[in-house]
Parts: structure tokens; sequence; C-alpha cells
């Protein structure tokens, strides 16, 4: 790996961030979409329907709704997308070196990832639709559900490594003989759950759960809005894959590997997607909490126990 | 009862094989089956004129149109947006002149125009139609006076 | 949330949950409902006064489009009600496909709803499946009849389409696939943790329960009230070929699944042993046109429960009143009480649980001022809308 590392202003709006995640996401998005289809026996949309989507959402006129705050309405998804696509600048993206790097900035990382989950609560709860309240509450619900856990899961790689910089654990990960999935199943398993959690997938899909809440927080956006909530959400999920790979599938030395690795994840995931039916918000809960957190914890106390002999 | 997980998943790993259920519709389509009813099919040379399918027809889709009731010159005028295909004209005509096609079946339409479809021997539609067309320049003719 | 500002959750009468036109308020305290009511009408289209003014003939298709997931038993009750005054018995072999449209719609109806519950609970590769496998007997309907929906088999007097030997052996190895599946899907029903996590227990009403709000069709049978029309009282092949009744004691939701699935086998097997047995004859009795004065009632069990039909004629082509009363509006009364202690998250299932048919609920509404004893007029309701919006706007 050399230090290879690029101009600022491309770095923000072509690549790792910008263009790419955009492009990325909205092909993943797709992959996601066909592929359940085909699982499901059908023939799904075809490849540029994400895109199409997006321009058409684009071109929509937004309402604000009464009794909402529209500078924080505007701002949020603004927001939201922002913080999704910084922390992509301190991931390996597509295998090449991050383009920032620090000590520590896994925990950035994670948490500006979760900003995205937040700023979706809170715009649901700027609104003063009853189905983006309850969204909101299962929203944010969920985020302190699958946080911990996800986080504990995404330690364990971090420990065996003795680094909290992205960059050091992708190339410690790389350097292993065992990708750390086999050494660490345990918290492999409750990261890719996690990692559904996160992203709002079937069947942890309760804060957007169609058939009770209509469309949970995001019920009243609407065009520019929704839109940017929409490629936030395929953002995260990008930038999500992209971690889990490298943590638990070796690492992430060049784009060939980055490609195979995190599509083998997402077919994975569509799999898992189409098997379950949707948790009630109470279950997610204590999914998470009874099993989630306590695995995790057991994961890390093998570690540690394992460190010490 | 053993409580599973994932219990559909021979179904979701087998489809991945499988030709999608679902097609893409005006590029790929299944032919109808032989009972199918579509457009309504009226041969001028058996009926009678008894009227009895105009009067059965539950949705007034059919209008028998009488030029020369001796000569037996009969124009029907069915509206395809009206009917219901429910068949009962058919079985109501003893003289088996009704039949619903199994060809012709996708009507739809973005005018209001095809829907209206005449039956009979060429001469009387043209004739009616001309007939209709006179008494329509009548009626505005006197319009404008 | 104070226990004075109530929190309410409005489902439809526009709402992803429910495709159809309903309205639901749930008053919840957190995630847990605590108060429950319907408003239902949105489709009141006035067929029984349209009855009145068209000939017993046409009336046979309007009743057909009460609903399009049941028409054809709409039709059988009022050609059997219209029949039974005529003093006009259909043939046999009518009798027999009468029977064997029914159990064939049966399979779409609860395959239907098979897939529309699964969806409620954020299962869609369920739903998906049994929508495909649904297809098959959608394609066996649309052979046999020529139509998907409103099949239209039903005539006054006997029916239209028959069964020739091709066609017989094309429904019969549809059966024989769709059985395969339906023992697929029972399988998942019983044992899907994710599934059960959402059924078991969910929404139970008891027998109790079930007599007192007079539950029907396969939502009695669910609470293991034994009533079905077919058995209680056969009508046309039934009482040939008799059909088995199925209960379920727990009054659940899974409870639910079970029946409606197993009520998939008895039909393909009563399908099967009428297309053994199929009589030979005539497809249709003559029937007058004018029926004799007199009134009678007819009870036939639609996928939903029982449907009865009221025809009331005064000798002439016309039918003199027709009542209809429809199984889903039965139910509603259980969904209410049922509801209350559960989660919201449950309410769409525990709603599709008794398989609601909107286009069942075409019923009209007299209202009594609450300081009145009279009824509002027209002009009442009017000055009232008008009044009430002023207030809100
Ligand atoms: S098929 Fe039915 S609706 Fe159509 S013309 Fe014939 S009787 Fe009328
Ligand atoms: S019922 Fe038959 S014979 Fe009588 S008018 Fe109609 S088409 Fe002609």
């Amino acid at each position: 790996m050399n230090n290879w590392s690029v101009p600022p202003l491309i770095a923000l709006f072509l690549f790792p961030g910008g263009l790419f995640l955009f492009l990325w996401g909205l092909f993943y998005e797709w992959v996601d979409r066909k592929l359940v289809a085909r699982l499901q026996n059908r023939v799904g949309p075809r490849w540029y329907q994400p895109l199409a989507d997006l321009v058409k959402l684009l071109a929509k006129e937004e309402i604000v709704p009464e009794g909402s705050d529209p500078t924080l309405f505007y701002l949020l998804p603004v927001l939201a997308l922002a913080c999704a696509m910084t922390s992509a600048l301190y991931l390996p993206m597509a295998g090449f070196m991050p383009a920032y790097s620090f000590r520590g900035d896994l925990i950035v990382a994670l948490y500006l990832l979760s900003m995205l989950t937040i700023g979706l609560g809170v715009a649901g709860a700027n609104t003063p639709n009853r189905f983006s309240l309850i969204g909101a509450t299962r929203t944010l619900t969920q985020l302190f559900s699958y946080e911990a856990p996800f986080l504990l899961a995404l330690l364990g790689p971090a420990i065996v490594a003795g680094s909290w910089r992205i960059s050091e654990i992708n190339f410690y990960t790389q350097q292993q003989p065992l990708w750390i999935m086999v050494t660490q199943p345990i918290g492999f398993l409750v990261a890719l759950v996690g990692l559904m959690g996160k992203l709002e997938l079937p069947p942890f899909d309760a804060p957007e759960a169609e058939t009770e809440i209509v469309a949970g927080a995001l019920t009243e956006y609407s065009g520019r809005g929704y839109a940017l909530f929409r490629l936030g959400k395929n953002v995260e999920l990008v930038i999500a894959l992209t971690l889990v790979a490298t943590f638990y599938l070796g690492g992430l030395a060049n784009p060939l590997q980055f490609l195979v690795k995190t599509l083998g994840l997402l077919v994975f995931l569509a799999v898992l997607q189409t098997l379950f039916a949707r948790l009630r918000i109470d279950q997610t809960v204590g999914l998470w909490w009874r099993i989630g957190a306590l695995l995790a914890i057991a994961q890390l106390l093998i570690l540690f126990v394992i460190n010490l002999v | 009862m053993r409580k599973r997980l994932g219990t559909m998943v021979s179904d979701v790993l087998r489809s991945v094989f499988k030709k999608p259920a679902t097609q893409l519709y005006p590029f790929e389509r299944k032919p109808a089956p032989v009972a199918f009813r579509g457009k309504l099919i009226w041969e001028p040379e058996k009926c009678a004129g008894c009227m009895l399918c105009v009067k059965d027809c539950p949705a007034n889709a059919i209008e028998l149109i009488v030029l020369d009731k001796v000569n037996k010159r009969f124009v029907m005028r069915y509206h395809a947006d009206r009917c219901i295909y429910c068949a009962q004209c058919v079985v109501s005509c003893r003289f088996k002149c009704l039949d619903l096609s199994d060809e012709e079946w996708e009507l739809a339409s973005t005018g209001k125009e095809p829907f209206t479809v005449y039956y009979g021997k060429e001469e009387d539609i043209a004739f009616l139609l001309e007939k209709m067309a006179r008494d329509n320049a009548g009626e505005n003719a006197s319009c404008e006076e | 949330m104070t226990s004075e500002r109530k929190f309410i959750v409005p489902i439809g009468p526009q709402h992803p949950a429910l495709k159809e036109p309903g309205h639901f308020e749930f008053t919840v305290d957190g995630e847990i409902v605590t108060d429950a009511s319907v408003r239902l009408g949105y489709v009141h289209r006035g067929i029984e006064k349209g009855a009145e003014e068209r000939s017993y003939i046409q009336d046979l298709y309007l009743f057909e489009r009460i609903c399009g997931i049941c028409s054809h038993v709409h039709a059988t009750a009022f050609a059997l009600g219209v029949e039974r005054l005529a003093g006009v018995e259909a043939p046999l072999r009518a009798q027999a496909i009468r029977s064997l449209v029914a159990e064939m719609e049966r399979i779409h109806s609860h395959m239907l709803w098979l897939g529309v519950a699964a969806h409620e609970g954020g299962f869609d590769t369920l739903f998906m499946y049994s929508w495909r496998d649904r297809e098959i007997v959608m394609d066996l309907l649309e052979a046999f009849t020529g139509n998907r929906v409103n099949y239209s088999v039903n005539l006054l007097g006997g029916v239209k389409c028959d069964v020739n030997e091709s066609l017989r052996d094309q429904i019969l190895r549809g059966m024989d696939q769709l059985e395969k599946r339906i023992q697929h899907y029972l399988n998942v029903v019983t044992t899907d943790r994710t599934f059960l996590a959402r059924t078991e227990g969910v929404g139970r009403m008891t027998r109790e329960q079930a007599d007192l709000f007079g539950a029907v069709g396969p939502t009695a049978r669910a609470s293991g009230v034994p009533r079905d029309v077919r058995v209680d009282a056969p009508y046309a092949y039934y009482s040939t070929v008799p059909v088995r009744l199925i209960t379920d004691e727990r009054g659940d939701l899974l409870a639910r699944f079970v029946v409606r699935i197993n009520e998939l086998f008895e039909a393909i097997r009563v399908i099967r042993e009428i297309l053994d047995h199929l009589p030979e004859g005539e497809l249709t009795a003559r029937m007058p046109r004018r029926i004799p004065a007199g009134e009678t009632i007819s009870r036939v069990e639609a996928p939903r429960g029982e449907l009865f039909y009221f025809v009331k004629s005064n000798g002439g082509e016309k039918p003199e009143r027709v009542k209809v009363r429809t199984p889903s509006l039965c139910n509603w009364g259980s969904v209410m009480q049922v509801a209350v202690g559960h989660k919201l998250a449950d309410m769409p299932m525990i709603l599709a649980g008794i398989d609601p048919c909107f286009s069942c609920n075409d019923r009209m509404v007299q209202l009594k001022r609450k300081d009145s004893q009279q009824w509002m007029s027209w002009e009442d309701l009017r000055q009232y809308g008008i009044e009430y919006y002023k207030k809100v706007l």
C-alpha cells in the first residue's frame, strides 16, 4: 500500500466523497432491489431505476407541512447527507487509502453515520404528522438499541489490531492469515445484524413499516428533501458495507477486493432480507439488548481472556 | 411443532435459477385461453332482430338499430367500454349470433372513439353512418340559424 | 403523554395498510392501543336500490359486482333465492359446477388473504410467493369461465360454463401443484420463528366473544365456533359432496392462518371429488322471466363467512326488494374489541385477520342528533356540514 493521497477538492467532490458515493450508492440500491426481486421470483427494476427515482424526486415540488420549522425541514436532509458523506473520507473506499486519517477516526466515522439516523428522527419529530412522530420515536429507539452492540462488534477487530485508526485496522486485517470473520464469528454475526438494523432493512424496518405508519419519519417529506434522505441512506449502505468488509472480511487492499467483498456482503444481506417477517419495535429492542449486546460483550470477554493468556 | 428460522430459504435460493414469475407485459404476453371473454362479435346474417340481447344486457352495452325489419337489415352498435364481458347476451341469443372473442381483448385506448364498434353488412353501416352524419349536420345547421 | 390529551392514530380511508376505504382510529399510549373505533360506508353504491330498477337477469350481474373477490357466491346466493321463488331447480350438473367454481374461488380468496396478511406482517417474501401460486387457480378460472374476476358463471336456472375432459385434467393438475405449495405455506406459517412472533397469541378471540359479537366464517371457526353454511344447511352440490368443518380452538391470528390454509386443502379435496363424480345432464333449466310473488332468503358460505340474501318479488320482472348481508360486516365488532391492549404494530395484522372486504360494507348510515329523536334529513346534514367547517376553519 503506497501513500497515495488525493487533493482535498477531489476528495470532497469526486472521490471518495461526492459523485463516486452517489453513483455507487445508487448502483448498490439497484443491486439490492434487483436481488430481492429475483429472490422473490419477480423481474425487478431496471438498472437506471434508482437514478430515475432520484431525478423524478428532485424535479418534484417540495411541500413544507404546516406546523413544522421550515429551516429545520430544509436543513436536516442536507445535514444528514453531508454527515454520511463525510464519514466516507475516513474509510478505505474502493480499496484506496482513506483520504484523511487520524487516531480514533473510527469513532468519528461511526458517529457521523449515526448523525444520519438522528437527522431522520429529528426530521420526523419536526413535522406534526402523527405517523412521522411515531416513526421518529421508533427510529430513535432503534438507534439506541443497535448502536451499542454494533459498536461493540466493531471493537473486537480494533482491539486485536491495537488501534482506533481505520487505515491501520485495514492494514492489520490484510496481514492476517485468517479473516477476522473466522476468528471472531460472534462479533461478525452481531456486526451483520447490526448493519441491517442500522440500514433499517427488513426485518428491522419497523421505523418505516408502511402498513402501520406509512413512511415513518419521512411521511411528510417529498421532492428534494426526500431525495436527499434516500441518497443519504444509499451512501450509508455503501459506507456500512465497506466498514464491515474492512473489519471482518480481511480488509480492502485494492478496488477489486472492494467490489467483490462489499458486493458479496450485499448479496448475503439481500438473502437475509427476504427470509423474515418484520419484527415489532419492542421485539427489535428486546433482541438487541437481550441477545445482541450480550453476544458482543461475550466476544469481547473472550478476546480479553485470549490476550491475557 | 418445532420453530425454525428462515423457512422460505429454499424458495428464495431456488428462484435465483428460475425464470421470474412476472412478465414485462407489452413485450411478453401469454395467449388467452379459448374460453376467454374478449370483445363481442356479432354475425348479422343469423340475427332475427328479437332484441333479447339488448334487453338482457346488464350494462346497456348493445344497441340494435333496425334499418329495415322485413328484410332483416340491422346494425349493431356495441360499446366496448360499457361491456362487462358477462356473456349474458351470448346465452340470451337463441340464434347464436353473438360470441366473445378470445383473440381481440386488449381494448384499452386513450380516446373514446375506438370503444364504439359497428357491426353489420358494410352497406348497412355505411348507410347508417351517412344518415347520422346528415342528421348531425342538420342539427348544427339549425343551431346556426 | 397526559391522559387527557389522547394520541389518536388514524388508519384510512387512505392508508397503505388497507388498499380499500375504511377509517379506523386507534388511541394509543406509546405503542399500546387503548381504544379503537371504526367508520364504514365509504363505498355505499346503492346496489340494493339499483337492483329494484333492473330485471332479475341484470341483477345477477349487479350483485356479482358487490365484491370482486367473492363475486361468484353473491351471484349463487341470488340465483338460488330467485330459483326458489320461481319453483325452479337448477340441474344437478349446474349445481355441481356452481360448487366447483365456489371452491376455486375460495382458494383464490384465501391465497389472496394469505399474501395480504403476510404483507401486513412485513413478510413480503411469503406475500410474493403465495400470490405467484395463486395465479395457478386464477389461470384455471380464466380458462374455465373466460374471466379472471367476476366470472359470471351463473345464470338464473343454471350455469353458462361447462367442464370438458381437457379442462378437467388441467384443473386436477393445477390442484396437485397447489396442494404441494399449500403444504409448504402451512409449514412456513406454523414454524417460522419470526412470523410466529407476530401471530402466536396475537388478537385472541375466545369462543364466548366470537358468539357474543356474532362472528362468522373462518374468523369464528378459528375461535372454535362450529359454523359453516355448507355444513349446516347444504346448498348447491354440498349435500352430495359434504364439506368437513374445520375449526381451531386457539382463536389467535395463528389459528386463523391455520384454519384458512386447512380450508384450502378441503377445497382441493372437494374440487377433486366433484370432478370425479360430475353428473351428466343439462346445464340450465327453463326459467320464467316473471318471478311469482313471494319472499325468500338464501344463505351461502362465502370465503369470508355466511352471506345472506333476502329477495322479495311482486310478480313482475323486477324484484321488489333485495337485502344483502355480507360477512365482513359481522366481523368488525370483534376486531374493535380484540384490538385493545395490543401494540400498534399488530393493528394491521389484526385488521387483516378477519379478511376484511370493504366492498362488503356497502352500507348507509342514518344519523340522529344527540338531543333529538328525529333522523337527520339531507338538508339537516348539509347544514350541519356547513356549520362544522365554519367552526373548524
Ligand atoms: S357481454 Fe354482457 S355486458 Fe357485454 S354486451 Fe353482452 S350482455 Fe352486455
Ligand atoms: S338476441 Fe340474437 S337474434 Fe336477438 S337481436 Fe340479439 S343478436 Fe339478434
